[in-house]
């Protein structure tokens, strides 16, 4: 389905996806978070973006044929046909990971959708403006923690530094250029490129870090994790993906560089996909044509 | 809203909508909350355009079948297509002072900016918000320092800044 996906389609799957497989992540806290206020928080956040997604993917059968339906397009497909960014998919490790990780996503969330309300696409433009009214409260629960987290004890200031590390680098693929992209940019659908929202992202993300003084993580993060095959059949060789590097130039967080080989935006996965996708999937796999 | 003058089927038809609720908030009818957007009367068919508060709101599929049902019975032998449309954005501004009332008689604070709001149970302002975040999408969780109860607010809504 996604090998001829119009570029239209392709933007909406980024968009679509990353809510949907971070919603289910973030879903899993439900009933485990360190304490309740939280755990509303985290299940609240998984429903929305759930939630977001649903609108998208409605958008997207639009473009498809009358055999796709919702349930289809957010349970029916292949691992390979999920075009979220692979930082989406991460275990939750630790409360400190998931909000770390949580600040990163939705702070690169609202830089897309923010330049999004200028699309071309009039029926895209409706749907984020109501996921924005709704995305302000994840922002603002995302920064409040994040500055408590930063100037609190010693423990929860590693904990928070410790996701930021691990999940940095996956966080600059958010914007991994898209399989369409000079077509979705000639046309004004998507009114700014990826690579020049991976700028206003990392330059924004940077002052809040120095704000912090947690900014040394973007000189020390890991690298990004390897990916697997998670097509079947025939696997192609594909070089290993990689991110562009990111330097202090002039007061400011700049990157440097390309994206090399490719990633979640062309269906490349970290081996902690496939075991969420059996467990997101694994129900409408079982029970085809089941309502519920 | 769009009302047909002179039907009184279109009367009718308003009239049943003001009595399908929130499953979530019992005493708050649809229409104080806002929710009913546009209704369209001809001789043939009725149309009635929700908006959902909070997009991932389970109650959503409850209320379009609530509507749908009292619709049918205010207008019978018409065509009934009631559906949930993503435009304009639901804002809090569109719950009605009865809608307010409703909330407040239920234990739930109505939404409004800035200012501590105001204790359900005790009236008191000496309040503080404890989450963004409660029971449902739509609320979140305050604390009163006077009657010392936690209680439930509703989330105010605002049209993002693009």
């Amino acid at each position: 389905m996604t090998d001829d996906a119009s570029p239209r389609l392709t933007l909406l799957l980024a968009l679509a996806d990353d809510d949907l497989i971070l919603g289910h992540r973030h879903s899993e806290w439900t009933g485990w978070v360190p304490h309740l206020e939280e755990d509303l928080a985290f299940s609240s956040i998984a429903q929305d973006e759930m939630a977001h997604a649903r609108l998208l993917y409605g958008l997207a059968l639009d473009s498809l044929g009358e055999d796709w339906d919702e349930d289809r397009l957010a349970l029916g497909r292949a691992p390979d046909g999920y075009r979220n960014a692979v930082l989406c998919e991460r275990p939750n490790r630790d409360w400190g990971f998931s909000l770390a990780r949580q600040f990163l996503y939705d702070t690169a969330d609202d830089e897309r959708t923010s330049a999004l309300m200028s699309s071309s696409w009039k029926e895209l433009v409706e749907i984020l403006a109501l996921v924005r009214t709704e995305e302000a409260y994840h922002l603002d629960h995302a920064r409040t923690w994040f500055r408590r987290l930063a100037g609190g004890p010693v423990a929860a200031r590693e904990h928070l530094a410790g996701g930021l590390e691990a999940s940095l680098a996956e966080a600059l693929a958010i914007f991994e250029p898209l399989p369409a992209e000079e077509e979705l940019v000639a046309s004004g659908v998507l009114p700014v490129s990826s690579r020049e929202l991976l700028g206003a992202w990392l330059a924004r993300v940077g002052e809040e870090l120095e704000a912090a003084s947690l900014d040394y993580v973007l000189e020390r993060h890991a690298p990004v994790g390897d990916l697997v095959p998670t097509a079947s059949g025939e696997i192609e060789e594909t070089p290993s993906f990689a991110v562009p590097g990111v330097a202090r130039e002039d007061g400011r967080w700049v990157h440097r560089g390309d994206f090399a080989g490719s990633g979640g935006r062309w269906g490349r996965h970290s081996e902690d996909f496939t075991p969420l996708w059996e467990d997101l999937t694994g129900l409408y796999r079982a029970h085809p044509g089941a309502t519920w | 809203m769009v009302r047909a003058p002179g039907d009184p089927v279109a009367a009718a038809v308003w009239d049943a909508l003001t009595r399908v609720h929130d499953p979530e908030i019992p005493p708050c009818s649809i229409t104080d909350l806002g929710i009913v957007s546009a209704v369209r009367v001809d001789a043939a068919a009725v149309e009635v355009d929700l908006l959902p508060t909070f997009a991932g709101c389970p109650a959503l599929d409850v209320i379009r079948e609530d509507c749908a049902t009292a619709v049918a019975a205010a207008a019978p032998g018409r065509a009934v297509r009631v559906r949930f449309v993503n435009a304009p954005p639901w804002t809090s501004e569109r719950i009605t002072s009865a809608g307010r009332e409703a909330l407040e008689s239920y234990g739930v604070a109505a939404p409004s900016e800035g200012a501590p709001r105001a204790c359900p149970y005790c009236g008191s302002r000496n309040t503080v918000q404890e989450s963004a975040f409660g029971p449902t999408l739509c609320r979140a969780t305050h604390y009163c320092r006077d009657c010392r109860n936690p209680f439930e607010a509703f989330k105010p809504k605002l049209a993002a800044s693009s």
